[in-house]
């Protein structure tokens, strides 16, 4: 039986080449994309799943409230950690790390340097204890137990000792920065499995005492909180969750800052799942691990994946039924040779799942190209190999088999509902009683690829307009190169700007902290009297020199230039201005802000321009010189302005201010960074958007006008009698594919009514989260819907016209 | 008794007035017997058939199969009752033009659930009977008319009915061939089958032990 399912199925599939080809490229494109969706999903569902007790594991991390809204870190004051350690109760163990970067790192007795060694932890004695890592050589027991110990994973022992056996590197020497010396004490393998704790190198705790992290490390301040600073628990058992929050909440009462009170500033401690980690917007993973997966893209991707899936079924559907009177001949006879309707409907979804199974086959091919083509959305570790994984083997599976059914049933029903007596007489109105379905369909179908369509021309036009608008500052022709941050000398920092100012083609050169638009920004708080009023606000520092603000184009309203680079004195923005009260920006100069007990004074104003993004709002800001030279330099970073009209030299100048680099920074890498290219970063996410929504919208496209020239083709050939009686009664080739075209073209128009308000609707949402938007313009609706109303149309005349021209005399007689 | 047909109404609603398909029609066939059903078009003959065929509903009257009471019958059970016992051959052969001649014939077999390896000495067997075992790999399209009716009637034959229904069996056939069939029905009565035919043709119609006139839906005795 089965076989004959499958015989029958392939000779029919073979018979209507053409719309078996339009099936199997529409489901293939739906699969393809649910395969490597389904990946994506599967792979960031899969991190540090394999711990022992995974479901006990907490990270603590803390959250901070206050009314400009709510901050989190992911780490926690260091004296929290010890706090855990002794007297809590349901926490069986805990183990705290510091993340740390240090800056090179020379190994032993191959006497090589490495700069940057990425993935480096202070982890304290509980570490190994705490994860499960499998030793190589050296002891799990105690490994990290005294100072100026170090644990390599295998891949970085391979990388510092190739051809050294693990055994053999046991008592090697590390030396960081120069500085802390540590001991090899144990090599331990890589995790099999995917994993955020991706660390590299673990030096014991009692080592950081003689590291640059020292200060941080013995901090007993509660009210300092770094990132850096990582406590991981275990509970006892899922029911202690509770206990041990109400013992941090304790804790953090107990500690709670003097500002709480005052400006409404409050701090909590938070346990978050490990399987969470991978995923927390909020507080990130750890601080050098640059992918966390968006649950929020994990959605959206999902659900472009569900669209385009249920447009492949849907022409299916579509064809399917509008094909079904061809086959319903062969309907009748089976059921008058003994057939159930149970197993004709078997029969038919033995056919889907044949063709099911090539649109699968294909799929596969189309998911390794679009696994390159969105390589901007898919981490390192995702690739081709995993289709072999058995999980995703019997999800494709479950998938293909779910396809089947929703395409293959709903035409397996209409089809065996037919009564042979009606077949054999040839009464069946199979094609015009299923036409509402199938219009509904359509217009679906088109409702998709219209919001589709519309969202790219929206999304482009925002992305468009950030990048044009202007930031407020001067972004063309300006490098900047951030000195070695181990070398704090101001005299290698003077040296390298007197040695770039012999270089002709810089026009100028200024030493700063950030550029005035970065990811990161220096904030404080401060305070200033109004009489009686005093105002309370948050205040970003922006640091540079004398010719820095001139550099960068950034006028000054009023007021004057610092007087040196190191006196105290605040240049604020206007926004700053605005917070502040001041009407113009002369009735600011002279002001007094109260800056930590310290007064300061107001020398100038500044013009507005972005600090981040055009996502975010204009921030108060001030800029200051180096206050804190003595004790550590901002000043870190120079910034060159070109001569924007010889491009074609820049890669020259590059060349020559790199030589001064290594001349005064020997070993240390020469990293410069575009002003504009710093820009674009910040629509990284926009840009990855926009690639992703072209492909949807482009995929989705395609699909809908295959069905639709599908069903064009079906109708017209049915309606091949009518067009001859209509030519011959004079009817003109125009006016025969109007006839044809005109009901495929007003269910396109009803889906574009359905659509616009959709996504006009979403776009407005979507908006809502930049400062600076564009307008959802009336041409973009009109055009979009334009544009597929005739797209549509071209399709169609392919059909359409052809069969008008069809000599009439031919298809007449035929009939 | 094979069959019995009660006082059957059949009936259709048009335009606001109820057109009679079968009315008043009372029927019995013994086991055994050749029934030839005649009648100019429109008399009902294919009506008739299809009632009895199971495939068509009537309105009104009893039908009783084998002792069975079809009429107040599930679908189920019905089909289950023709799958088992009733044989079709169609004027225009209705063969599936997507299997060969061996596929036809043995698709009610695997509708009956038989196994494989009695199916082929089955197919095989029909196949040989009909001389047409050189012809097995082919489509219908590839076979004349007479050739797809013998087809026909072999696939009617493969489950061994009780009952061959046949709907104006030679129509589409030239006299040649239709007399090749009419033999063929001939010999099968007398193995036993029960044969109920609807023809137009007298000289067709004389192959049978019994006619049956139809005239507007009734059993024309005059």
């Amino acid at each position: 039986m089965l076989k004959n399912y499958f015989k029958i199925a392939f000779r029919n599939l073979w018979k209507n080449k053409l719309f078996s080809l339009i099936n199997v490229i529409s489901l293939a494109i739906g699969l393809s994309a649910s395969f490597v969706i389904g990946l994506m999903v599967y792979y960031d569902f899969t991190f540090d799943n394999f711990h022992e007790d995974g479901e006990l594991i907490y990270r603590i991390t803390t959250d901070y409230s206050s009314p400009e809204g709510d901050n989190y870190n992911s780490g926690v004051a260091v004296p929290l950690t010890k706090a855990i350690k002794e007297g809590f109760t349901g926490v069986q163990k805990s183990t705290t790390f510091f993340t740390s970067e240090p800056a090179r790192v020379e190994a032993g007795s191959s006497a090589k340097t490495f700069n940057n060694p990425e993935k480096v932890i202070y982890a304290d004695t509980d570490f190994f204890q705490f994860l499960n890592y499998d030793f190589l050589a050296g002891n799990q027991a105690t490994a990290l137990q005294n100072p100026n110990e170090v644990v390599l994973t295998e891949s970085r022992a391979k990388k510092y000792f190739p051809n050294t056996d693990f055994d053999n590197l046991i008592g090697e020497t590390l030396t960081y920065d120069d500085s802390v010396m540590a001991k090899v004490t144990g090599v331990v393998a890589d995790f099999k499995g995917r994993s955020d704790f991706t660390f590299q190198e673990f030096i014991s705790l009692a080592t950081a005492n003689q590291s640059y992290m020292k200060d941080q490390i013995l901090d007993d301040n509660w009210h300092s909180t770094s990132s850096n600073t990582q406590l991981f628990v275990k509970l006892n058992n899922k029911n202690a969750h509770t206990n041990v929050q109400t013992q941090l909440d304790e804790l953090a009462k107990e500690h709670e800052s003097e500002d709480a009170e005052t400006y409404g500033d409050y701090r909590t401690f938070h346990l978050q799942p490990l399987s969470d980690l991978h995923f927390s917007e909020n507080y990130g993973v750890f601080d050098f691990t640059p992918h966390h997966a968006d649950k929020s893209v994990l959605i959206s991707l999902l659900l472009i994946a569900l669209f385009l899936l249920t447009l492949g079924c849907i022409n299916f559907i579509n064809l399917n039924t509008a094909q079904a009177s061809q086959r319903a001949k062969e309907i009748g006879i089976r059921k008058t040779l003994g057939s159930s309707k149970k197993q004709l409907v078997f029969q038919f979804l033995g056919e889907t799942f044949v063709l099911t199974l090539f649109a699968a086959a294909i799929s596969i091919l189309l998911a390794a190209g679009l696994l390159k083509i969105f390589a901007d959305f898919i981490p390192e570790g995702l690739h081709f190999g995993l289709f072999a994984d058995p999980v995703i083997i019997g999800a494709a599976l479950v998938l293909i088999i779910l396809v089947t059914f929703l395409s293959g049933f709903y035409p397996g029903l209409v089809l065996s509902s037919f009564k042979p007596v009606s077949v054999f007489k040839s009464r069946i109105f199979s094609s015009n009683s299923h036409a509402t379905l199938r219009k509904s369909l359509i217009v679906f179908q088109f409702v998709i690829a219209q919001v589709f369509i519309i969202s790219t021309i929206m999304v482009g036009k925002q992305i468009h307009f950030l990048m044009q608008e202007d930031m407020g500052f001067k972004t063309d022709a300006i490098t900047y190169v951030r000195t070695p941050w181990l070398d704090s000398s101001m005299e290698k920092r003077e040296l390298f700007i007197q040695k770039l100012k012999a270089i002709p083609e810089i026009e100028k050169i200024s030493l700063g902290g950030s550029p005035p638009a970065s990811f990161s920004w220096h904030s404080t708080e401060v305070d200033y009297l109004d009489g009686e009023n005093q105002i309370h606000s948050e205040l970003q520092l922006l640091y540079g020199d004398s010719s820095y603000l001139n550099l960068y184009g950034i006028g000054l309203l009023a007021g004057r230039k610092l007087r040196n680079d190191t006196i105290r004195e605040f240049i604020i923005n206007e926004t700053f201005r605005k917070v502040l009260g001041f009407e113009t920006p002369q009735d600011a100069i002279g002001k007094m802000i109260d800056y930590s007990g310290e007064k300061v004074p107001i020398v100038g104003v500044m013009g507005d321009f972005n600090q981040r993004s055009l996502k975010s709002k204009i921030e108060p800001m001030a800029f200051v010189g180096d206050w804190s030279r003595q004790r550590y330099s901002q000043f870190n970073t120079v910034h060159l302005a070109l001569h924007e009209a010889n491009s074609a030299d820049w890669s020259g100048v590059i060349a020559k201010a790199e030589n001064h680099w290594k001349s005064v920074y020997p070993g240390a890498d020469f990293d410069l960074q575009f002003m504009d290219e710093t820009v674009e970063k910040f629509y990284r996410k926009e840009t990855s958007m926009t690639k992703l929504l072209n492909w949807a919208t482009g995929l989705s496209v395609l699909i809908s006008c295959l069905g639709l020239l599908g069903l064009v083709i079906y109708t017209t050939e049915r309606r091949v009698k009518e067009i001859g009686v209509r030519k011959i009664l004079g009817a003109s080739i125009a006016q025969i594919n109007v006839l044809l075209c005109k009901d495929f073209l007003v269910l396109v128009v009803i889906a574009f009514a359905l659509a616009a308000p959709l996504a006009w609707y979403g776009l407005n949402s979507w908006l809502q989260d930049y400062a600076y938007k564009t307008s959802l313009s009336w041409w973009v609706f009109v055009s979009s819907g334009l544009g597929i109303l005739i797209l549509a149309l071209i399709i169609m005349s392919f059909k359409t016209i052809s069969t008008a021209r069809r000599n009439p005399v031919k298809s007449l007689r035929t009939e | 008794m094979l069959l019995e047909l009660k006082n059957i109404y059949k009936w259709v609603d048009q335009g606001g007035k109820r057109i009679f398909l079968l009315k008043d029609l009372s029927f019995k066939v013994e086991e055994g017997e050749f029934i030839s059903i005649m009648g100019p078009s429109g008399s009902g003959k294919s009506t008739l058939l299809n009632v009895i065929g199971m495939l068509d509903d009537f309105q009104e009257g009893a039908y009783t199969f084998l002792d069975e009471q079809v009429h107040s019958m599930k679908d189920k059970n019905r089909s289950k009752l023709y799958k088992e016992y009733i044989g079709f051959v169609f004027q225009a052969y209705h063969l599936i033009d997507e299997l060969t001649v061996y596929e036809n014939i043995e698709t009610p077999l695997l509708y009956k659930n038989v196994k494989s390896a009695e199916r082929k000495a089955l197919v095989a067997d029909m196949l040989d009977r009909f001389n047409i075992v050189g012809k097995k790999d082919l489509f219908p399209s590839q076979l004349s008319g007479g050739q797809q009716q013998l087809v026909g009637v072999a696939r009617a034959l493969i489950a061994k009915p009780k009952l061959l229904l046949a709907d104006e069996p030679t129509g589409n056939l030239n006299s040649a061939q239709s007399e090749e069939i009419m033999k063929l029905f001939k010999e099968l009565n007398n193995e036993g089958v029960t044969i109920i035919q609807a023809s137009h043709s007298e000289s067709n119609a004389a192959y049978g032990s019994r006619i049956v006139k139809l005239l507007d839906g009734m059993v024309d005795n005059s």
